[in-house]
């Protein structure tokens, strides 16, 4: 498996989408973000730049990767400033798990059979959002100091994902035994199935794992994808497809804002962000813009995008918040 | 593929650009729709709420909401009962008051055991936090089975727990007094205490009349 620089400039060779090396020597591509085609696509791009076309953004955002990788003294040892920032970005993705801990230490039954779809499922939901988010901002930015993030929040996803799916098939209502719980109703055999998906992605997601499957590593990992996918189907299914209809849908009577909390709008609203700067047209237009020095062009364009993807996002955060919490103090509330 | 630079004076950008073109407006203008749907959030809300005839004060985003019906039957779930063996105990005192000691006090001693009974399951109900805990419990348990809120999910609103502390301070009173009156030595002494504990009695009477006015009265949409 080729591995190729770090995306920063040196030499005229820039290959900022190919194949990443995580920060401290690990494989960070816990998501596929990129094609083997787009890869060498951009190979392409790059053998025929003009010295005077040098993208500077890009150049001023390896100055970013360069400052992360200073190191400072920290007790008696050294650390590097991107090892902090990744671990401040990166425990919040055990907030739903740590919610949930109370509950599981008194074996409160109640707790995971009322909250833990809404605050591990949420979570799983929020985890699979960051980990999506970090190529889009690779792209955007040029930075490449936090693709590291993007393994971890997928592992969190996948612990909060059969987390939510072990306490369900244990303390869920649902008639019909273990597989009643976990697959009797549509909706719960699309989690189901996103759960079993989720496995060999969490199995996979290390050195190791990527070294021994060498090509298929990546193909495996479109799974997210897939996941991705079957996550709007889950959503749809669970709060009547989209439209409230007394209280089937995202809120009971008296609630008013059906379509704020409404999961699957916020699912799209987030995933239009996610997706458009996934599409291969869009990431060349940022890139032959980035290279004409108009990287303010390409914020203007994006920023509207990336507002809804923040403002649907938001309402996810503050579901995980409300549900988290009361979770927490084991007095849990349900949806 | 990108091309950008492979076929120099040939925009293969514009894919993307058309692309751009579509969803950024698209989603400024959804965006700005959503600050503005956003503003009329609490309005939106209220008027949803009191068209379900819930609550505001004890209204949760996301669960099942308590209406004022269901405060009624709380309501009359305590009073009545407790109101029927007070009746009892008073009817059975009245009777014995001018001849019989014993049966008198076990009459008024079992009216202090009403009085007290009703004053805790009163407390029960009010707005505290180990009690909206234990009410939002049932609630939730509720929704996730999807069934209906059972009332002994029914908590006060605050303002209806103000009132409620009212009527327990003078039922409490009103307790007290009767249980001197019961551990008095003669019939005479004891019909002494008749005035007083008729006076308590009303004082109680009152508290109970402002507190169920209180929940039948029209929803606000605060």
């Amino acid at each position: 498996m080729a591995r190729s620089p770090v995306g920063r400039r040196t030499g005229g060779e820039f290959a900022s989408y190919n194949y990443q090396p995580a920060p401290y020597g690990g494989p960070a591509t816990y998501e596929p973000d990129l094609s083997p085609a787009d890869a060498i696509g951009t190979r392409r791009e790059v053998a025929k730049p003009a010295d005077d076309h040098q993208p500077q953004q890009r150049a001023d955002k390896s100055r970013v990767d360069e400052w992360m990788e200073v190191t400072f003294k920290f007790g008696g040892s050294r650390i590097k400033r991107k090892a902090v920032a990744l671990i401040l970005l990166g425990i919040p993705a055990v907030a739903p798990l740590f919610f949930m801990l109370p509950a599981l230490v008194t074996l409160n039954n109640n707790t995971f059979s009322v909250s833990v779809d809404d605050t591990l499922g949420t979570g799983a939901e929020l985890c699979l959002f960051l980990c999506l988010l970090v190529t889009p901002l690779v792209t955007l930015t040029g930075q490449r100091w936090f693709v590291g993030l993007r393994r971890w929040y997928g592992i969190m996803m996948a612990c909060c994902g059969i987390g939510d799916a072990t306490a369900a098939g244990i303390t869920d209502t649902f008639a019909g035994g273990v597989f009643g719980r976990l697959a009797g109703h549509v909706f719960e055999l699309v989690g189901f199935t996103m759960v079993l998906l989720v496995i060999p992605l969490l199995l996979t997601g290390n050195p190791w794992a990527q070294r021994k499957l060498g090509k298929y590593w990546k193909r495996l990992h479109w799974l997210t994808y897939v996941i991705w996918g079957l996550l709007a189907f889950h959503l749809m299914l669970l709060e009547g497809l989209g439209f409230q209809s007394g209280s089937n849908g995202s809120g009971f009577p008296g609630d008013g804002d059906p379509i704020f909390h409404q999961r699957f709008y916020q699912y799209s609203a987030c995933s239009l962000f996610l997706l458009t700067l996934r599409l291969p047209p869009v990431k060349r237009w940022i890139a032959a813009r980035q290279k004409e020095g108009r990287n303010w062009l390409v914020w203007v364009t994006i920023a509207p995008i990336f507002a809804l993807f923040i403002f649907a996002f938001i309402f996810i955060i503050n579901e995980e918040v409300f549900k988290g919490i009361d979770s927490f103090r084991e007095t849990p509330s349900a949806e | 593929m990108s091309h950008t630079y492979a076929a120099p004076g040939r925009d293969d950008t514009a894919a993307g650009r058309v692309i751009l073109m579509i969803i950024s407006p698209l989603a400024a203008i959804l965006v700005i729709a959503g600050l503005i749907y956003a503003t009329g959030a609490a309005g939106r809300h209220a008027a949803a709420a009191l068209a379900a005839g819930c609550e505001p004060a004890l209204f949760i985003s996301g669960l099942p909401c308590t209406t004022q019906q269901m405060l009624v039957s709380q309501y009359d779930g305590l009073v009545n009962p407790a109101a029927r063996l007070l009746e009892a105990d008073t009817a059975a005192y009245t009777a014995s008051e001018g001849h019989n000691l014993i049966a008198a006090e076990a009459a008024l001693t079992a009216e202090v055991a009403t009085e007290q009974a009703f004053d805790t399951s009163l407390a029960a109900v009010t707005f505290t936090p180990q009690n909206r805990a234990r009410a939002l419990a049932l609630i939730t348990t509720a929704a996730s089975n999807g069934t209906a809120v059972p009332i002994a999910a029914v908590t006060f609103t605050p303002q209806l727990t103000v009132i409620a502390n009212a009527v327990i301070r003078a039922d409490q009173a009103l307790a007290t007094l009767t249980a001197q009156q019961a551990r008095a030595a003669t019939l005479t002494r004891m019909r002494s205490y008749n005035r007083r504990v008729n006076l308590a009695a009303t004082a109680v009477q009152t508290e109970l009349t402002l507190l169920r006015k209180a929940i039948e009265a029209p929803l606000s949409d605060g």
